[in-house]
């Protein structure tokens, strides 16, 4: 009697489907609304993530209250094993999805995915990661599959839609053509008008290193082709972590030996290829619960059992076979690859690079690298898309971590998003009062640039987009001279280092669109006491004492 | 990247919108419709409250327009009519940065009332364009009223020959210069290189790439002034921002006046608007350059404007 099991197969698509609408929901959802602080579901997925948890505890001795969310995350992975890998993880549903298509192109009937002990290497990537956590490094978590795939759409793959959009929508306008009586634009206008307004994040919105983030997406998607899932079998960490949550889960595979002829064909369809040979050895580590083992088994001979017994020896499971000095290794190589990435001048804290401009309630920058997991959650909820991910500027251990362009888009006076979404609160969320307070940078005059410095004229655009109430930039009249010898009075701006915040709109507008006449550079920012280059003024002294 | 634009087209259809503005003036012998400029002023106990205050502008722009000889003067039936507030700044009201929304409000009313097809409300702001038209109140109040609440696409921005002494071409909004009236509501305030920001240099909200203009300002007002060919200008001046312009911040540099001006002759209204900030008009470049090209004259007395006094 075969009983009509397909049927739990879609079940599990649906939620999978169900989750990754959930998960791009949630990227698109993260916008700026002016006057409205973001709200914490946002970032519902990242605060459910232990990974991101266990990291931020070991590396910056810190809980972020929110992300205890994740310790449910854990209790599911105790009972039903990976089921976050096979169920709910978005990444893991774009693998399965792609296999699935692969399915239609490649010859899948021939296919034993059975265990691999490279499976193993995920596990040793984790250990390595744990021991750099230990000293202070949090860089596994730029690897973080959900923070992965948050950063590829954020910075690449929404921006090409949305160019693809706007470009259309804007040739449509600009043609204007009709059928009949029909203008094409009542139907495009409408539609464009209400994703600018509501979706989009800002016009032309662009990201740095949009390419780097898309190619590692491609690679990592492409490997399907080779094995399915290869991501979350051969290198995932939160894959690993779970794993090593679930080495005794409640609920386990049996197999009815009678009734078993291994046959095999339990393993075509495994999505973790988490049993050796012909379907037999089942290692729940490795097991994403997809259920199309059981649902394959022509026999019947296979099924998911539920047992609240906690420690019980049946049925059987297999360990991944984890070897001590493979762990070792790990944990060499872990801490090797710390002492690396911190032994460049910038690690070691020497000194500071001018245009590392973090996002203003940022941590100094140890304690800042010790919790951001550059997911981007700042830099899509960031108004004027100022915020980019950093390539070279923070090193390697800061690969893709945000920093504020402001030839890009710069510091908006009153918006505080950056903070408010930040899952590990490596920037603080603040409220306005706090924000006006942090200096990120301080701007300065290149008069090699600036248009009045330079070419004798008016220009003070900068002054004018100053921000702060009393002007950080200030004129002062002075007379220059003409090439005929004829005097002009024009208005010289200056930046008064007490007030500038380092906000950098004046960059934003300056005139000079490719090298400004004016930057922000990163000395006297708040967050790091001894990047402090100005003395703060004395009130009423005019001349300075010697 | 912007198409050149079809001037002729354009040219065309602004003669026959002018035209058909300026031939039923002709015809009517109603005394109103010469009037050139009228000032209202509240001269009655200051407003206590938000709501008090919203009130006064409104009478004072109702009042203002009907002394022109009424909203149908400018805008016929079926108009499409669009009103260039001043939403340069993320600043609320008070602070004197931006139009105030009631007197927008109640231009959109006007406008509906006098027939016209849509009234749409929009600038270029300088700040993000979603949080200036918010916190400025002024897509609410113009939304609420039944204006369509536009924001500037900078793609469809197209190059223009603006043919001036010193602009030959700009990016200019089409759907700007393409509606059959563009009635100009600026706020005055201090502008720390123009001195003050009135009517004229609100057109820099039509254009893209405005920023340098600051390299010779006067001649470039005037020139993109010449291009708007302005009809019916309001100078809102029931808040004045007399330091830290154009962007301010400070409700200690604002002041209130209480006082709007309206007219057909843009140099009188912005000369008008100097002294509301207590500057000579002779002392703001192109008040003198606006006069001395022939865009209106700055010795706005000699229209004799009509004073109108609520309290």
């Amino acid at each position: 009697m075969k009983r009509r099991l397909p049927f739990r197969r879609w079940i599990r698509r649906v939620v999978q489907i169900a989750f990754l609408l959930a998960f791009v929901g949630l990227i698109l959802a993260t916008r700026p609304v002016p006057g409205e602080t973001p709200s914490w579901w946002l970032k519902a997925y990242f605060l459910a993530d232990p990974l991101i948890l266990v990291m931020t505890v070991l590396a910056a001795h810190a809980v972020p209250l929110l992300a205890l969310f994740s310790l449910v995350t854990v209790l599911l992975t105790l009972i039903l094993g990976r089921v976050f890998c096979g169920w709910i993880c978005p990444l893991g549903t774009v693998h399965a999805l792609t296999g699935w298509a692969l399915d239609k192109v490649q010859k899948p009937a021939k296919r034993r995915d059975t265990f691999s002990p490279w499976q193993k290497a995920k596990y040793y990537i984790l250990g390595g990661a744990l021991v750099m956590a230990l000293v202070g490094g949090h860089w596994i978590t730029i690897f973080d599959p959900l923070v992965l795939l948050y950063r590829t759409v954020t910075t690449s793959l929404l921006p090409a839609a949305q160019w693809g959009i706007e470009t259309g929508a804007n040739a449509v306008y600009q043609a204007d053509p009709r059928i009949g009586g029909f203008k094409l634009t009542s139907v495009t206008e409408p539609a464009y008008q209400y994703l600018r307004n509501h979706v989009f994040v800002l016009p032309k919105q662009a990201f740095l290193g949009t390419g780097l983030i898309l190619a590692f997406f491609i690679a990592i998607v492409a490997a399907n082709a080779y094995r399915r899932r290869f991501w979350c079998r051969y290198v995932c960490p939160l894959g690993a972590l779970l794993g090593l949550l679930a080495k005794r889960p409640l609920l386990r595979r049996k197999v009815t030996s009678e009734s078993c002829n291994e046959c095999g064909l339990c393993t075509t369809a495994c999505h973790g290829a988490s049993a050796s040979g012909l379907g037999t050895g089942w290692k729940p580590s490795e097991c994403f619960v997809c259920l199309n083992c059981s649902t394959t088994c022509p026999r019947d001979a296979c099924e998911f059992t539920f047992q609240p017994v906690i420690w019980r020896k049946e049925p059987a499971v297999q360990p991944v076979g984890l070897t001590r000095r493979g762990v070792l290794w790990a944990a060499a190589g872990g801490l090797v690859g710390f002492a690396f990435l911190r032994a460049t001048p910038q690690g070691r804290g020497s000194v500071y690079h001018p245009r590392l401009i973090r996002p203003p309630g940022s941590r100094p920058e140890p304690d800042f690298l010790a919790r951001c997991t550059a997911c981007g959650m700042c830099m899509k909820v960031c108004p004027t898309g100022g915020l980019q991910p950093a390539i070279t500027e923070a090193g390697l251990e800061g690969l893709f971590t945000p920093h504020l362009v402001p030839i890009i888009g710069y510091c908006d006076y009153t918006c505080t998003a950056c903070g408010h979404v930040c899952p590990t609160e490596a920037i603080r969320p603040l409220t306005e009062e706090e924000k006006h307070q942090i200096k990120i940078g301080l701007a300065a005059f290149d008069v090699t640039r600036c248009i009045p410095y330079v070419y004798g004229r008016n220009c003070v655009v900068c002054e004018e987009h100053c921000p702060i109430p009393e002007k950080a930039i200030y004129c002062v009249e002075t007379e220059v001279e003409l090439r005929d010898g004829k005097k002009r009075r024009i208005k010289l701006p200056k930046v008064d280092p007490e007030k500038c915040i380092g906000c950098g709109v004046c960059e934003y507008v300056c005139p000079l669109d490719d090298a400004p006449g004016i930057r922000v550079i990163t000395t006297n920012e708040t967050r790091h006491d001894r990047h402090q280059a100005l003395l703060p003024e004395v009130e009423g002294e005019e001349e300075l004492p010697y | 990247m912007h198409a050149k634009s079809t001037r002729r087209e354009f040219l065309w259809q602004s003669a026959v919108a002018t035209g058909g503005l300026l031939l039923p003036a002709q015809l009517s012998w109603a005394a109103p419709s010469e009037t050139k400029m009228v000032i209202t002023k509240w001269t009655g106990p200051s407003p206590q409250s938000p709501t008090e205050f919203a009130k006064i502008a409104t009478q004072l722009t109702e009042q203002a327009v009907a002394a022109l000889g009424g909203m149908s003067r400018f805008v016929k039936r079926g108009d499409v009519v669009w009103i260039k507030p001043n939403i340069g700044w993320d600043r609320t009201p008070e602070l004197g940065a931006n139009t105030n929304p009631d007197v927008v409000a109640t231009l959109v009313r006007l406008c509906l009332d006098a027939g016209a097809k849509v009234v749409k409300v929009g600038d270029n702001p300088c700040d993000l364009p979603q949080k200036a038209y918010a916190s400025s109140g002024i897509a609410d109040a113009a939304r609420k009223a039944g204006a369509q609440v536009v924001f500037l696409d900078r793609d469809r921005f197209r190059e223009m020959d603006i043919k001036g002494e010193r602009v030959k071409t700009i990016p200019v909004y089409p759907e700007i210069v393409e509606s059959d009236v563009v009635i100009n509501v600026p706020i005055a305030k201090h502008h720390v290189l123009a001195t003050a920001t009135l009517c004229m240099k609100n057109y820099m909200g039509v254009i893209e790439n405005r920023r340098v203009f600051h390299q010779d300002i006067p001649t470039c007002l005037a020139d993109i002034t010449r291009f708007m060919r302005p009809s019916l200008c309001l100078l809102d001046c029931t808040r004045v921002m007399l330091a830290h312009g154009p962007k301010g911040g400070n409700i200690e540099d604002v002041a209130v006046r209480l006082t709007l001006a309206a007219g057909t002759d843009i140099v009188a209204l912005d000369a008008f608007g100097a002294e509301m900030l207590g500057r000579k008009p002779s002392d703001i470049g192109s008040i003198v350059k606006g006069h001395q090209v022939g865009l209106g004259t700055m010795d706005y007395r000699s229209l004799q404007p009509k004073e109108i006094t609520l309290s």
